[in-house]
């Protein structure tokens, strides 16, 4: 069960996550939503086609421009405020590895902080215990924040990530935070080559057995890029295989850049695997 | 003697699990519901008989809801509530689909309610519908009769078995005949005509039309519902015979 907002998630509901980036340079929408109202925009759009939670981030995950934690709160806080003003029943998570904006989009409304650099500021969980908001917990391989990988290597790419993230998750339950609100990523791309993201979606269901609600963003990432050998932009239809088989494998919240296509997936799939009904059935059945 | 019928059609998606999240049956169950409950009413019934068309004609039938057979067994939807196995779908082996309609729209209307089942076979000859309906009419003085019969399934372009042309419409003859209590109508129904426009309910309403013609009453009839919104024709009706 996963609780977010005092909502509880049955194990076979899917989520959808939207993306919205507070930052000129994150590396598909390159700043599309830098401004507050292209970006209360996105949030309204998002929310119409059925987002169930809006992931705020004020800093890009890849190497760039130097934002410190005054800046990442100019750039997260009010609009947290703002977005939780006009959907009180919104689920807000926001991206951050830091415990400094952590407190401070909690105080602003957030309900989940999307910890993407796994653990790197240990005080982030303890935030999230503080006031009573989920967590996500990432395995990064060790990769300091905003870092690329340079010649990544795992004995076994699945088992470190669980075992990585599992530990986070006990950690963060440790201090308090609900342990129907920690969840569990295995990070596509972060610190990983092709060949271990593709390995983490093929063997996503050893995360799932572990128990712990599991994560993924896949979004038009660069291991579906050098898959299909495609450039951002044209990697929708990877993203979507790539979710299908994390849907089948059991994978609960998806952070996703196009959030129709995906839920539709995600629709699709639960209706393949037997665990929610298709919309309407007449075929044949006359 | 028969002192009261109601018609149903048997179509799968009158089964609610059978049609995913969206009832898209639900106006057309409100009426076969309506029309058993009209039967149920009928005072004083000695037997409840349901007769419903199936492969090979038989009697006291029994077993479960046959929702498996048209959408698996892995389907975590198809179970009633959340928890455990669907309880309305009884035990032991599937019924014939018209059969299995008629438990599920007994099981809503009035749970528990004591009936026979009377399978007849869909190409039964004139002597097996005769003799099918003088078992069902015997026995008892007071009996009141649930017919499972589909109509056709050839004449709209969308229809599954899309015919062009026919001499004789035979969903407007059962249509008439259902309005206006005609027994004789439904008796003179062609066979081979009926199977070559897929009206699978033929043989089961001319057992009804039997089994009333043999008690002689003037019959009462009202057709509640003649449409076919995914291709195949439905009827509805309740009869009461006038000497009850």
């Amino acid at each position: 069960m996963l609780r977010l907002r005092g909502r509880e998630y049955g194990p076979d509901a899917t989520l959808v996550m939207a993306i919205v980036n507070r930052t000129r340079d994150s590396f598909y929408d390159n700043g599309a939503t830098w401004d507050d109202a292209p970006a209360f925009e996105r949030v309204r759009a998002v929310v119409a086609e059925g987002a169930d939670i809006v992931d705020i981030g004020g800093v890009k995950a890849g190497p760039g421009e130097e934002v410190d934690a005054e800046e990442e709160k100019r750039r997260t806080v009010d609009f947290v405020a703002a977005v939780r003003a006009e959907f009180p029943d919104l689920v807000i998570s926001v991206d951050t590895w830091r415990a400094s904006v952590g407190r401070a989009v909690c105080e602003a409304g957030a309900d989940l902080l999307n910890d993407a650099w796994g653990g790197h500021d240990p005080r982030l969980a303890e935030v999230a215990a503080e006031f009573g908001v989920g967590l996500v917990c990432t395995h990064t391989g060790g990769l300091a924040p905003r870092t690329g990988p340079l010649r990544p290597s795992y004995d076994d790419v699945v088992r470190d990530a669980i075992d990585a993230t599992v530990a986070l998750a006990e950690r963060a339950v440790s201090l308090g935070v609900d342990p129907h609100s920690v969840l569990i990523d295995p990070a596509h791309d972060f610190n990983k080559n092709t060949w271990h993201s593709l390995e983490l979606t093929r063997r996503l269901d050893e995360m799932t057995d572990t128990g712990w609600p599991v994560l993924v963003a896949l979004s038009n990432k660069d291991f579906i890029g050098e898959t299909l050998d495609l450039p951002v932009g044209e990697r929708l239809t990877g993203t979507l295989a790539a979710t299908a088989v994390c849907a089948w494998h059991g994978a609960q919240v998806y952070r996703v850049h196009e959030v129709t296509p995906t839920r539709r997936v995600l629709d699709m799939v639960s209706a393949i695997r037997g665990v929610a009904p298709p919309a309407r059935t007449v075929r044949g059945l006359a | 003697m028969i002192v009261a019928t109601a018609v149903c059609p048997h179509p799968p998606l009158l089964l609610r699990e059978l049609t995913g999240a969206q009832d898209v049956a639900a106006d057309l169950r409100g009426v076969c519901e309506s029309a058993v409950s009209v039967l149920l009413a009928t005072p004083d019934l000695d037997r409840i008989v349901v007769v419903g068309g199936a492969d090979a004609s038989g009697e006291g039938l029994s077993g479960r809801v046959p929702t498996r057979l048209y959408a698996g067994a892995a389907q975590r939807g198809l179970r009633a509530g959340s928890r455990g196995r669907d309880t309305r779908s009884g035990t032991g082996e599937p019924l014939p689909l018209s059969l299995g309609v008629a438990r599920r729209l007994l099981d809503t209307v009035a749970p528990d309610t004591p009936v026979e089942t009377v399978a007849v076979a869909w190409d039964a000859s004139a002597a097996e519908v005769e003799r099918v309906a003088r078992s069902v009419a015997g026995g008892a003085e007071r009996v009141g009769l649930l017919v499972m019969g589909d109509g056709g399934a050839r004449w709209g372009v969308r229809e599954p078995g899309h015919l062009d042309t026919a001499s004789v419409d035979v969903d407007e003859v059962v249509r008439h005949a259902l309005a206006d209590g005609d027994t004789g109508a439904l008796a003179a129904l062609d066979p081979e005509e009926a199977a070559d426009q897929m009206v699978a309910g033929r043989a089961a309403l001319q057992v009804m039309a039997s089994a009333v013609a043999l008690g002689g009453a003037s019959v009462g009839a009202e057709l509640l519902y003649a449409d076919a919104p995914f291709g195949v024709t439905y009827f509805v009706a309740v009869w009461s015979c006038a000497s009850c």
